[in-house]
Parts: structure tokens; C-alpha cells; sequence
């Protein structure tokens, strides 16, 4: 399994690198965010783990551009930065997860290993609607200005359910059975409280209310 | 105003607003009161002179209208200090003489009522009158009578008046002037002193400010003396930091060296164990004071849109653990700030959720709501919970932070103390469905911020 190791601290590259060796990757290591840039270009990874401070450049930024090129590949951020908002901002930028230094090696190839599992198999599947894309990995709405809006997951599901089938017409009934609620008996009032909070994302006309019928997504707004 | 420079000092402008309006009004009240009074005056001459000819003519009806009869001389003037002319187709009497070029005119002129002869140059007879005119018929003879008083002794005396009331008015703007200066001199006594407190303050004289301010400026006094505090305990709290931190920190550094400078003792399996636990108990303690030290507490000025953060460490949890659900119930709006800071709130709402990620089974709940009584953030899990003998000490275990192991109730800990930080309150029970419920309540003094 090929892995890109970029980190620019020489002892801590080189005694990671044969700690991954050992576990059963072939890794190839930089120190800079170009030549991390120029390896992926040439070389298909499964995975790579990203050090964020790099001499040559932020790893956030090296990330984006990957992301921005489609480029599929996990990435495993490595920081010594271990706010919550450091950790948001990651995986924002497209990361797939986060480990803050100094860390067990064994935690990160059992983290290297859950993110290869999980990126298998995985197409790019989106959900477009008009203006809109739901991006289903990223659990995401992204406009078309480029700006993304990050969901939670009921919110996720009620807006793929709607953007499924725009202009149909769903029940209050239907949407709630997107939603997961500790409540059992989740109020229509909760349905209202959600799409109110999607119209803040999408507009509100994009969601439009048929009275007495349920709420149906526009595209052609 | 473009005229009016602004002024630097609290006094400089009340005098510089106070005194011209002062001076102005009372400038005013003067000449109002000078219209008022000959006006008054002017009413008051008229009404006598009329009374006096209704006299008159009340006489003249009771002798028939024979003139001679009228007891003349100096009665009338004697009595009511004023000249008269009475005229019949027989007979004209003038009294004083001297006056009669000017009531002459006034008899032949057809004018009745009140009529007024000024700038007259005639000698012996004043220049400004007022005189009262009336015709009437008694047994079919024509009379006519005038009353007249002379303007000039009156004006001369209102002048007087109005001269006497200007030096009052005078006199009254100068206490005014001092009673104004007074009045700024006193009230801005308290700022005065506090400006002189927070000289000793910068001097070093003194570490608060103990002025007892107005009303108006102790929320001033107390924001500062907060924010004093705030420092001082920031400094304090730093300093044992780095106390701590160096004490910790320094004698696993010095165990690790030595062991490495020794080039002939081999490293064996057991000493580099030993080696990575000295190194994990810096890291230990680096985290935990770190962490610690970037607490903000509560602070003026510094606010949070809760609905974000919790949105964004959401999704990132979600991320994090794909397989598990993570959502969010709220009354709030996306625009409602709360007066927390940044920081802390992600810190707090972080660990909150990540502790809940972590033993739920695939559900984790997040309630932000907000009250008459406070802030309330709720998160519960779908775990297996903790027995009820083991909620209190959650997060607390009787320890210091930096005494906490990583990883078992660390970000708990963080919690309590963020909480405590901000005067609230932090709860664990058993939630509906059997796992941790935490709650956290924060005191609503400020009532929120509104956008």
C-alpha cells in the first residue's frame, strides 16, 4: 500500500517512515509542500499523512489545491495544533482526519488503516439540484460560488431527501422519517425547525411550503 | 455649530453651553419685562384718564351743563394731578393753562377716545402726552371733555424701573456665573478624584481604585477594578503555570540527557520504556497547562455565535466518526451571540461532544437553549452511561487539571473549569435512553447580545 509521508522534521520522517515500513506500507517521504505536490502528481498514493507546518508553505493550502483538483486520496493530518477549531479547519480543508503530535504510532497506522477502509469503494457521488450539490463524503452543501456549508446529519439527510426529487412534492411524514431524534415521537414542529434552518442555507424560496401537502425543493429558483 | 470649537473637558463644555444661554435668557427676560411693563403702564394711565372723564362728565350732567357752576380752580388737578380742557359752545376751560396750545388742537380735532400727542415743541408744555377725549350732549349743548397726562414723568420714572431691573438682571447672571461654576466643580469633584486615582494607579501607589464614584461612573470603577483583577489573577495563573510546567518538565529532560550522553551504556528495552515515559509525562503536562492557559474566562467585549461552532464541531465529529450520528436541536438563531468567548465555547462544546462520540453507540444530541435563567447546552449520547455513584465526581476526580490523565476525563475536566470560569454549572445524569447526560448551565446576567 504506497503512502506519502510529508513532514519536514528529517528524525521524525525518517523514524516514522520505518515504523510504517514495518506495518506493511511502502512510503515515500518529503520534506517540502512541493515536492509533496509533484509526488502526487506522478505517483498514485492510497493515502498520505500531511505534517501542517511545512518550511515551504502551509499544509492546509497544499490540501485545498488537491481538493480543489479532485485528487481522492486520504489524508491524515499530523499537527502539533490540537485546538478544536485547528482540528474544524482541517477537516474542512479536505482532510480526512487528525492526530496532534506527539502521538503512538500505533494509533496512527490504526487511524491510517480505518481512513484506506473507508475511502475504498468510495465514488464521488454528489446530489445537484439547480444551484446546489450535496457532496455525500463531505456531508456538505456546496453553492455555486464555490462556498461549502458544512450539515449535520439530519439536516444532510432531509436536504438529499428533497434534492432528490426536485419539484415532488414530500409529506412532513416522509421527512421525518430522515430524522433520528432521542425523542420517539418527534413533533411536526421539529420538521418546521429544520427547514427553517435549510432556508437559511439555500434561500427561502428555494424551499417552498405547499400548504397542507409538505415541502417540496424548487431548482429552477 | 461650526463656530463652536469642541471643548476637551466635561466643564469647559458645560460653561461654554451654560453661561451664553444663561446670559441670553436672563437678556431676555430683561427686555420682555420692559415690554410688559410700559404696556402695563400705557393700560393703566389710560384707564385712570378714562375714569377721570366719566367724573367729568358725570359733574357736568349733574350742573346741567352750566360750566360755571363746576367747582374749577385748582380742584381737579389737585385732585387727580392731570390736565384738563372742558369745552361747550359757550365756554373752554384749560387747566393747567400752559397747556392749552396742545389741547387746543385735540378739542377741534373730531378724534374720540384715547389719543396720543408726541414730539410736540410747544414751551411750558411737555413734549408726549395722553389724552382721553370724549363728546357727549347735555340739554342739546355740545361738551366735550379731554383728561391728559403727561407721558414724560411717567417714562422717566419706567426708565428707572427698567434701569433698576437691568442691574437686578445683572446681578442675577453673575450669581448665576458662580452658581453654575460651583455647581460643575462639584459634580465633577468624583471624576476629579478618580483622575487622580488612576495616577496613583499608573504610579504604583496603589493596585485598585477605591474612589467611591457616582452612580453614573461605577460601572466604569468596577469594569476596571474587574479587569484588574483579570490580569493580576492571569498573571498568577501563568506564573504557576510556568512554575509547574518547569518543575515537571525539567527533571524528566535532565533523566533523558543524562542517559544519552552516557555513549557506553547500551539501551536496553526496559530504559527506552522508561525513557518514552518521561517523555509522555512532559507531553502530559505541556497539554494540560497549555490547554489551561488558553482559557479566556469571561471577558468584556468578547462574544460567540454558538450556533456556528456547534454546527462546525458537528460535522467535524461526524467526520470523525462516520458511523455514528451527530445532530443538533436549538431554539436559537443563526445570528444570536453569546457572551463567551471564542475560544472557550469550542473548547467547552469540543470536548463535550467528543466525550459523547466516543461511548455513543450511533447517536449524539446537542441542545442549545436559552432562558430568563441563562444559557443551557445539553449534550447526550446513546452509551452505555455511568452508574449513578460515579456522575459526581465526573470530571472533577478531586484533581487538578494538570493532575488528569489524557484521555480519561481530561476534556471533562476542561469543561468543569471553563464552566466554573464563567460562574455556571456543570451536571451529569442519566439521559433517556441510558447514556451520559451532560448539562451545562450558564448564569443569562448580560440576557445574551443582540445582533
Amino acid at each position: 500500500m504506497r503512502l506519502l509521508l510529508v513532514e519536514d522534521d528529517r528524525l521524525l520522517a525518517e523514524g516514522l517512515s520505518g515504523q510504517l515500513e514495518k506495518a506493511g506500507f511502502s512510503v515515500d517521504t518529503t520534506g517540502t509542500a512541493r515536492g509533496a505536490f509533484t509526488l502526487a502528481e506522478q505517483e498514485d498514493y492510497r493515502a498520505v499523512v500531511l505534517d501542517l507546518g511545512l518550511p515551504d508553505g502551509n499544509g492546509l493550502d497544499l490540501l485545498k489545491r488537491w481538493r480543489n483538483r479532485g485528487t481522492g486520496f486520504p489524508v491524515l493530518i499530523l499537527t502539533a495544533r490540537g485546538d478544536w477549531q485547528d482540528k474544524v479547519n482541517g477537516l474542512k480543508a479536505g482532510a480526512d482526519d487528525y492526530l496532534a503530535k506527539p502521538f503512538q504510532t500505533e494509533e496512527l497506522i490504526a487511524r491510517l488503516n480505518a481512513i484506506v477502509r473507508r475511502s475504498e469503494g468510495r465514488v464521488l457521488s454528489t446530489v445537484k439540484a439547480g444551484r446546489f450539490e450535496l457532496d455525500e463524503h463531505r456531508q456538505s452543501l456546496k453553492l455555486e460560488d464555490g462556498t461549502e456549508h458544512s450539515l449535520t446529519g439530519t439536516e444532510f439527510r432531509l436536504l438529499r431527501c428533497l434534492m432528490s426529487r426536485p419539484g415532488h412534492v414530500f409529506s412532513k411524514e416522509q421527512l421525518m422519517e430522515q430524522l433520528y431524534s432521542l425523542n420517539d415521537n418527534p413533533s411536526e414542529n421539529v420538521i418546521e425547525a429544520y427547514i427553517r434552518r435549510l432556508r437559511k442555507l439555500v434561500g427561502a424560496e428555494t424551499i417552498s411550503t405547499r400548504r397542507g401537502q409538505g415541502y417540496l425543493f424548487n431548482d429552477v429558483v | 455649530m461650526t463656530w463652536f470649537k469642541k471643548p476637551v473637558s466635561v466643564k469647559g463644555t458645560l460653561l461654554a453651553l451654560l453661561l451664553p444661554a444663561g446670559i441670553l435668557l436672563m437678556a431676555l427676560a430683561w427686555l420682555v419685562h420692559g415690554l410688559l411693563l410700559d404696556r402695563m403702564s400705557r393700560q393703566f394711565v389710560e384707564t385712570r384718564l378714562k375714569d377721570e372723564v366719566a367724573f367729568l362728565e358725570h359733574q357736568i350732567r349733574d350742573s346741567n351743563g352750566r360750566l360755571n357752576t363746576l367747582q374749577t380752580g385748582d380742584y381737579f388737578q389737585e385732585v387727580f394731578h392731570h390736565a384738563f380742557a372742558i369745552h361747550s359752545d359757550s365756554r373752554t376751560i384749560i387747566s393747567p393753562e400752559n397747556w392749552a396750545p396742545m389741547l387746543m388742537p385735540l378739542l377741534e380735532s373730531e378724534q374720540e377716545g384715547t389719543l396720543r400727542v408726541s414730539d410736540s415743541r410747544i414751551a411750558g408744555a411737555p413734549s408726549d402726552i395722553l389724552a382721553y377725549r370724549k363728546s357727549f350732549r347735555v340739554d342739546d349743548q355740545a361738551i366735550v371733555v379731554i383728561v391728559s397726562e403727561d407721558l414724560g414723568a411717567l417714562s422717566r420714572s419706567q426708565a428707572e424701573l427698567h434701569a433698576w431691573t437691568a442691574v437686578v438682571s445683572l446681578l442675577l447672571v453673575l450669581l448665576l456665573v458662580g452658581v453654575l461654576w460651583l455647581g460643575i466643580n462639584l459634580s465633577m469633584r468624583p471624576v476629579v478624584s478618580l483622575k487622580a486615582a488612576l495616577k496613583r494607579l499608573q504610579d504604583g501607589e496603589k493596585s485598585r481604585i477605591d474612589v467611591r464614584a457616582p452612580e453614573e461612573l461605577q460601572p466604569l470603577v468596577l469594569q476596571l477594578n474587574q479587569l484588574l483583577d483579570s490580569l493580576d489573577q492571569r498573571l498568577e495563573r501563568s506564573r504557576d503555570a510556568l512554575a509547574n510546567l518547569s518543575h515537571s518538565v525539567k527533571t524528566p529532560i535532565a533523566a533523558v540527557r543524562q542517559i544519552l550522553e552516557d555513549t557506553d551504556r547500551p539501551l536496553p528495552n526496559d530504559l527506552r520504556q522508561q525513557m518514552a515515559g518521561r517523555l509522555s509525562d512532559i507531553d502530559r503536562q505541556l497539554e494540560a497547562e497549555m490547554r489551561r492557559s488558553r482559557f479566556a474566562g469571561p471577558q468584556v467585549g468578547k462574544s460567540a455565535y454558538p450556533l456556528k461552532q456547534a454546527r462546525d464541531l458537528l460535522w467535524m465529529l461526524g467526520r470523525l466518526y462516520p458511523a455514528k450520528s451527530f445532530e443538533m436541536s436549538t431554539v436559537l438563531t443563526e445570528e444570536r451571540r453569546w457572551p463567551i468567548e471564542e475560544h472557550d465555547l469550542n473548547e467547552l462544546l469540543g470536548n463535550l461532544l467528543d466525550n459523547a462520540g466516543k461511548w455513543s453507540t450511533r447517536f449524539v444530541e446537542l441542545c442549545l437553549n436559552e432562558g430568563r435563567q441563562g444559557f443551557i447546552i445539553t449534550v447526550e449520547d446513546d452509551g452505555p452511561g455511568i452508574p449513578a455513584d460515579a456522575l459526581d465526581s465526573l470530571g472533577t476526580r478531586g484533581l487538578r487539571l494538570d493532575e488528569q490523565t489524557p484521555g480519561h476525563g481530561l476534556g471533562l475536566a476542561i469543561v468543569r473549569e471553563i464552566t466554573e470560569r464563567y460562574g455556571g454549572t456543570l451536571k451529569f445524569s442519566s439521559g433517556s435512553i441510558g447514556g451520559l447526560k451532560a448539562t451545562v448551565h450558564f448564569p443569562g446576567t448580560t440576557g445574551g447580545i443582540k445582533q
